[in-house]
């Protein structure tokens, strides 16, 4: 290519002396424009790698603004061909910057990937110690029984005769949401207890609805009902001797019986 | 394109020694594809001066094609084909490099969370 442009610039010096009219100021200086660009293209590997095509016709379209440069009365001529030869340059630069954005792109998708994977480990990672943390709450809160884990509400967060749970349950029951969303397969059994004062229907009633209320809870604040099995057990199974108020307020109790983790919950009473 | 024309070019040369152009209409319908894709893309003359540059040389090519003159319509339209591929590609350009700056918004963001997960 140099060697003819360095031709033709011969020729084209032998044509400026000779009739002066050969070349017009205005198509030199395109052609010099557009050997520089095209110089430039043509030496930039990317260039070469991403717009091969679109450097083959700047340099074809160079080339012929070369060879008309030697004819008389072509200045308009050379002048659009080395315009054609600058714009396929450009081009070919856009397509290999196109071409290196495809490749950034591509590395950056994949530090994204890894990120978000590590940032998804690290979440689920902190889940798991909250899951732990709060599994060692419950325990604390709950002791181990032929039953499996029990936890006891004791009569203090129901007032009396009433089976509306009171707001000092709520940090337990929370907990117990908590601990349940964590632990997707497990289950629980609520099941309400009285004291022997008053009738057995009323007993079995009451027991009834306050273990139903604790249930109702735990639903409202996003358990599957189907993960919540009710019972009221009445004045059946005290912890304690009826004889006392101490006793018999230890009698009144909901208790939340927790399957293991897979789901497997004791039977019931 | 038929041989008509081509007989009268090849009488006129003959003639006058100096080149008729055929009618280049295959060139202006090449031009007119490439500022059809130029528009796809979501070039426009408000924003692209190649593109305006483009418009303007294809209007010149259509009234030298009235006019007959076709070795004019060729140039103008030769030039306003790659002035709107030129257009098209800078737009490309730029759309890719949002996605690059889109990219690099997650990243940075998906660094700072792990980052305060691990000061957590």
């Amino acid at each position: 290519m140099s060697r003819l442009i360095h031709g033709v610039s011969a020729l084209l010096l032998a044509g400026a002396m000779l009739g002066g009219c050969a070349t017009h100021p205005n198509s030199e200086l395109a052609l010099q424009q557009a050997g520089g660009d095209f110089q430039k293209v043509k030496e930039d590997a990317n260039v070469l790698r991403f717009a091969p095509k679109d450097v083959i016709r700047a340099g074809e379209s160079l080339a012929r603004a070369d060879r008309l440069s030697s004819y008389w009365g072509s200045g308009a001529d050379v002048e659009h061909y080395a315009y054609l030869s600058r714009r396929y340059s450009a081009i070919a630069r856009e397509h290999t910057e196109q071409g290196l954005n495809a490749e950034r792109g591509a590395k950056l998708e994949l530090e994204r990937q890894r990120l978000q994977l590590a940032l998804r480990e690290s979440k689920l990672s902190s889940v798991q110690q909250q899951g732990k943390w709060l599994e060692e709450q419950i325990t604390s809160l709950a002791t181990q029984t032929d039953r499996g884990l029990v936890m006891t509400l004791g009569d203090v967060l129901f007032d009396t005769g009433d089976a509306e749970l009171k707001n000092s349950a709520n940090r337990t029951v929370l907990k117990i949401v908590q601990f349940l969303q964590l632990n997707p397969k497990r289950v629980v059994r609520i099941e309400g207890y009285a004291d022997n004062t008053g009738g057995e229907q009323e007993n079995l009633r009451l027991s009834r609805d306050r273990a139903q209320s604790v249930a109702d809870v735990l639903v409202d604040l996003g358990i599957d009902e189907k993960r919540v099995q009710v019972e009221g057990y009445g004045d059946q199974y005290p912890v304690e001797a009826n004889a006392s108020e101490r006793g018999r307020a230890q009698n009144r109790r909901v208790e939340i019986v927790f399957s293991d983790a897979k789901g497997q919950l004791g039977a019931a009473r | 394109m038929t041989f008509r024309p081509l007989l009268a070019a090849l009488a006129v040369v003959a003639l006058a020694g100096c080149a008729a152009d055929p009618a280049p209409n295959e060139q202006l319908r090449l031009t007119r594809q490439a500022l059809e894709q130029a528009n796809a893309v979501g070039a426009v003359a408000e924003e692209s001066a190649e593109l305006k540059w483009a418009e303007d040389k294809f209007a010149r090519a259509e009234a030298d094609m009235a006019e007959q003159s076709y070795k004019g319509a060729r140039m103008q339209a030769e030039q306003a084909e790659l002035d709107a591929r030129l257009a098209e590609a800078q737009v490309l350009t730029r759309k890719s490099q949002e996605q690059l700056n889109v990219l690099n918004t997650r990243i940075t963001r998906l660094r700072k969370q792990l980052q305060l997960g691990e000061a957590q």
